[in-house]
């Protein structure tokens, strides 16, 4: 089991695009029980790398309730990164 | 790649609210990582004051018969050791209550987590006895050189991990060193350039060499290993290769035993008038070292460590107001540098991040 901000990097290797809460569905199994599976450190997990060029920004949304989702994507560059670093 | 341009208007202004809002977060963390490291500086100074260190420095007591060179290199060597320890089982205490212990033990089986061991000993261990070296060879002229560690960051960024550099940001990590010179300038004093003096400087960069690694190694480190657990690798492999390897190293050098160390180690560990010093040290060091993962990680090395270099106003500043005020001892009050070269960094700091918000707009 990898450590969950590795994890999160992990999932982005498949090259899909993806928000936070698809990650969430993605991870929930195996570390939804984690203090920091909330929303706001995932959100800042996700900010971090994008900012570290891990994973990048995509699109944008608002939904109903007029909250921000964002969709990030890595790119085979960024993809290579996230390998070097996540066994 | 990227249909940003497409989006909504609203979603594109939520969205530069956000990034603001993330971006003014991690200026705020990297300049609190220098003033809690100048908590830091002041409890670990007094705590190297008080107890059983009177006897060490003194080479009195336990200490009796302790060589020159030990208490010079090794008493340095130990005060790192047992702020480190403390600060250790702070991290770990902490890291316990937040719920990363887990991600602690399975980070350290990974490529990063192995980095972050490698970065906190050049960081650690290494770079703190080269300071010591230099200090002890050349004086305090190395306060300058080792004062450079946040420009190698921004450097090792910039090649590394292809982090913003641009002309305005270098002249703000100039200002921002020309401001440390000023405040470290007040204990200058017999500037030589004999051979011993030129190996001292030798040290010290080699000591800014290692600061400017560990930052930019352990910021971008923080993207992929949560900072909570970054803090604990650190702390806990500063702590015991400082207390164990460190410390058993200098004795032997010093022509003392290698069992001195170590019984020197046990005194001051369980000396009750220092080690609550270094148990407040340690918890400042703690949230300090975090911050300044964290800060470069959000804000890049080049950014992220000049904001961590207020430390050279916040070290002095927190000894006067603990040592100077708060216990009666004189000799802490600050120079007219201090406070102007506080100024002047407030400046630096500024450009910096001006410099480097325009730079990631044009990008």
């Amino acid at each position: 089991m990898l450590p969950l901000n590795m994890a999160i990097l992990k999932f982005f290797t498949s090259g899909k695009e993806a928000c936070r809460a698809d990650v969430q569905d993605a991870l929930r199994a195996q570390y939804g029980t984690f203090r920091a599976f909330s929303d706001k450190q995932m959100d800042e997990a996700l900010q971090t790398a994008c900012s570290n060029g891990l994973i990048a920004e995509n699109r944008l949304e608002m939904d109903s309730s007029g909250n921000l989702i964002i969709y990030y994507k890595s790119d085979q560059e960024m993809i290579d990164t996230i390998r070097k670093y996540v066994d | 790649m990227s249909n940003l341009a497409n989006a909504p208007a609203n979603a594109l202004a939520a969205k530069e609210a956000r990034d603001k809002s993330f971006r003014k977060k991690g200026i705020l963390i990297a300049l609190l990582s220098g003033f809690l490291y100048g908590g830091y500086t002041a409890f670990m100074t007094h705590g190297m004051e008080s107890g059983v260190w009177i006897d060490f420095y003194g080479a009195t007591g336990i200490a009796k018969g302790l060589s020159a060179f030990a208490l010079i290199y090794t008493l340095s060597a130990l005060g790192a050791a047992v702020n480190d320890l403390c600060s250790a089982v702070w991290s770990l205490i902490y890291a316990a209550i937040i719920g990363r212990l887990g991600d602690f033990k399975r980070s350290l089986r990974t490529k990063p987590g192995r980095i972050l061991i490698i970065a906190a000993i050049i960081g650690g261990p290494f770079a703190s006895t080269c300071y010591v070296i230099g200090l002890q060879m050349a004086g305090s002229i190395i306060v300058p050189i080792a004062a450079l560690n946040a420009a190698i960051g921004a450097i090792i960024g910039r090649f590394l991990y292809k982090q913003k550099l641009s002309a305005g940001m270098i002249l703000g990590i100039v200002i921002c060193f020309c401001a440390a010179v000023l405040i470290g300038s007040t204990g200058m004093t017999g500037l030589s350039f004999d051979g011993k003096a030129v190996l001292g400087m030798a040290a010290a960069f080699l000591a800014a060499l290692g600061w400017g690694i560990e930052g930019a190694v352990g910021g971008y480190a923080c993207c992929i290993v949560d900072y909570e657990v970054a803090i604990v690798i650190r702390q806990c492999t500063s702590g015991i290769v400082n207390a164990v390897i460190l410390v058993s190293i200098l004795s032997i050098m010093g022509g003392d035993r290698i069992g001195t160390g170590f019984r020197l180690l046990g005194a001051a560990l369980t000396d009750g008038p220092s080690i609550w010093m270094f148990f407040i040290a340690g918890m400042f060091a703690s949230f300090s070292f975090k911050f300044w993962y964290k800060g470069a990680s959000m804000c890049g090395a080049a950014l992220g460590m000049g904001c961590n270099g207020t430390y050279a106003f916040w070290g002095p500043f927190w000894c006067f107001i603990v040592i100077g005020l708060v216990f009666g001892v004189d000799g802490y009050a600050i120079p007219w540098q201090g406070w102007v070269g506080a100024l002047i960094m407030v400046v630096g700091i500024v450009i910096l991040a001006i410099s480097q918000d325009k730079a990631t707009k044009e990008a």
